[in-house]
């Protein structure tokens, strides 16, 4: 393997050859140019290949100075080592050329181990600008990823949740805490016959304008999307963000996602789909944070809350919007309301006060 | 066959070449080739540079000889060729020592060249 590419820059043609040969001795590949303006040519061609340049300072064309001076300004080029060889008694225009950014110099005639030992300087701080340049590169690439990553993971979380896991309470959030939220369930009725009978493209096509419509919703109300399943959509409100209109909220978003279902419903309908909306709002306290396994965690919400607003969707009637008492009470001069009795719903011990949402009341 | 004058041709200059190139001597003899080939040209830009007075154009021709010449061991010839060197730098090169170094420079050359070729001799094969 070559211990590197060396560029011989001389008008000598007897200089050029010893030159050469004793990097090629050392191990290095060289490539020669007999003036200035010719090594830049070559420099420019290799930027990237070449890891230090032999300068000879008087020539035609383009002298040492220039060439130097040229190097230095040209980004691509500048940070390539420069040995300056010149004779003994010209000491002073070494030291202008260290000035103008050379990195050493060789004084003629050339002594094996000096210019061994000096080429093995040069070459070791190319190789540490080459790895820092590799490693500032492998960063951005990383960022660019990580950014990449970041966004296409808010795909799938709802924002609320992908703010979080930037931020610095986040941490904290998603360990585990008790806070009131207000749940909200939507599914479909009569979407299980729908399902079995649909061909796969329907079923995703409805499924998709479906969830398309709640998510819009979602996101215009800032709730926090639990999670899909199927027809099933479990979102909340007051968490992991606090809002103290919670309640309010969820009936905001429940009432526009029920308008908005309805041009779709009728669409499905004609197409011979019978699909109508229900949801239920339930209030109350859950055990919120990290649920899952190392892999594959979600946010997500425990409590009786949740399990009462999913029961209550599943008793809705088609475009019912079912809340509890609780819920009722905390929205009470919003909402016009009808009474549907007391629900007995299924894994709770008593029958449940539920109320349908009509509207907002007219202000 | 005259006796090697290390004054015209160092011949332990060669040897460090040499050995500087891991003892590669047919490396060496190439290169006296080339210094023998191109020496010429840099004599007739220094005679051509003495005639028309051209201290300027001196520098170069006498800067290069000066330094190959050095390489392959012609010490006087190098010499020379670094004295005309300077006079040019200088800018004055209408002096005796000029018009002598300007003189001697063809002969000191042809003697080192007989030098080099006996050492080639030598060498070969």
């Amino acid at each position: 393997m070559s211990a590197g590419i060396a560029l011989v820059v001389d008008d000598s043609r007897v200089n050029r050859l010893v030159l050469a040969k004793q990097l090629e001795t050392l191990g290095l590949d060289v490539l020669e140019a007999e003036n200035g303006l010719d090594a830049l040519e070559r420099l420019r061609a290799h930027p990237t290949e070449i890891d230090v340049v032999l300068l000879d300072v008087l020539m035609p064309e383009l002298d040492g100075y220039e060439t130097l001076a040229a190097m230095k300004q040209d980004d691509v080029i500048r940070h390539i080592p420069v040995i300056v060889v010149s004779a003994v008694e010209e000491l002073a225009s070494v030291v202008r050329c260290i000035e103008l950014g050379a990195t050493d110099y060789l004084t003629k005639p050339i002594e094996p181990r000096i210019l061994r030992a000096r080429i093995n300087a040069s070459l070791g701080a190319k190789r540490l600008h080459d790895l820092e340049q590799e490693y500032l590169a492998r960063q951005t690439e990383l960022n660019a990823t990580i950014q990449r990553q970041k966004s296409e993971l808010s795909r799938f979380l709802s924002p609320q949740i992908s703010a979080l896991i930037s931020s610095a309470e986040g941490e904290a959030l998603l360990s585990g805490h008790r806070r009131q939220i207000t749940a909200v369930f939507c599914d479909l009725r009569g979407f299980t016959t729908f399902a079995e009978q649909a061909e796969p493209e329907e079923l995703f096509g409805v499924l998709g304008a479906y969830h398309r419509l709640i998510g819009e919703a979602i996101i215009e109300h800032e709730g926090t999307l639990e999670h899909f399943a199927g027809d099933g959509v479990m979102t909340f409100f007051n968490d992991p963000v606090q809002q103290p209109d919670h309640v309010e909220r969820a009936v905001r978003m429940a009432l526009a996602v029920r308008d908005r279902f309805q041009p779709l419903s009728v669409e499905w309908g004609k197409r011979g789909y019978d699909l109508g909306l229900g949801v239920g709002i339930a209030v109350g306290y859950a055990t919120l944070g990290r649920i899952g396994f190392e892999g594959r965690y979600d946010y997500g919400a425990i409590g009786n809350v949740v399990i009462m607003a999913s029961r209550l969707s599943s008793s809705a009637a088609t475009n019912q919007i079912l809340l509890t008492q609780r819920a009722y009470a905390m929205v009470e001069g919003l909402v016009e309301v009808e009474e549907v009795g007391e629900l007995t719903l299924k894994g709770m011990t008593r029958p449940v006060p539920a109320h349908n949402v009509l509207a907002l009341t007219a202000v | 066959m005259p006796e090697p004058d290390p004054r015209i041709v160092d011949s332990g200059v060669l040897d460090e070449l040499a050995a500087s190139v891991g003892g590669d001597t047919g490396f060496v003899a190439e290169l006296i080739g080339t210094y023998l080939d191109d020496a010429p040209v840099h004599l007739a830009d220094i005679a051509a540079a003495g005639q028309s007075g051209d201290a300027a154009a001196l520098v170069r021709p006498a800067h290069t000889l000066k330094s190959s010449s050095a390489t392959v061991g012609a010490m006087q010839l190098s010499g020379r060729a670094r004295s005309l060197e300077m006079a040019g730098r200088s800018g004055e090169i209408g002096g005796q020592q000029t018009a002598g170094d300007l003189e001697a420079i063809g002969q000191d050359f042809a003697a080192a060249e007989a030098e080099l070729r006996a050492w080639l001799e030598d060498h070969a094969g």
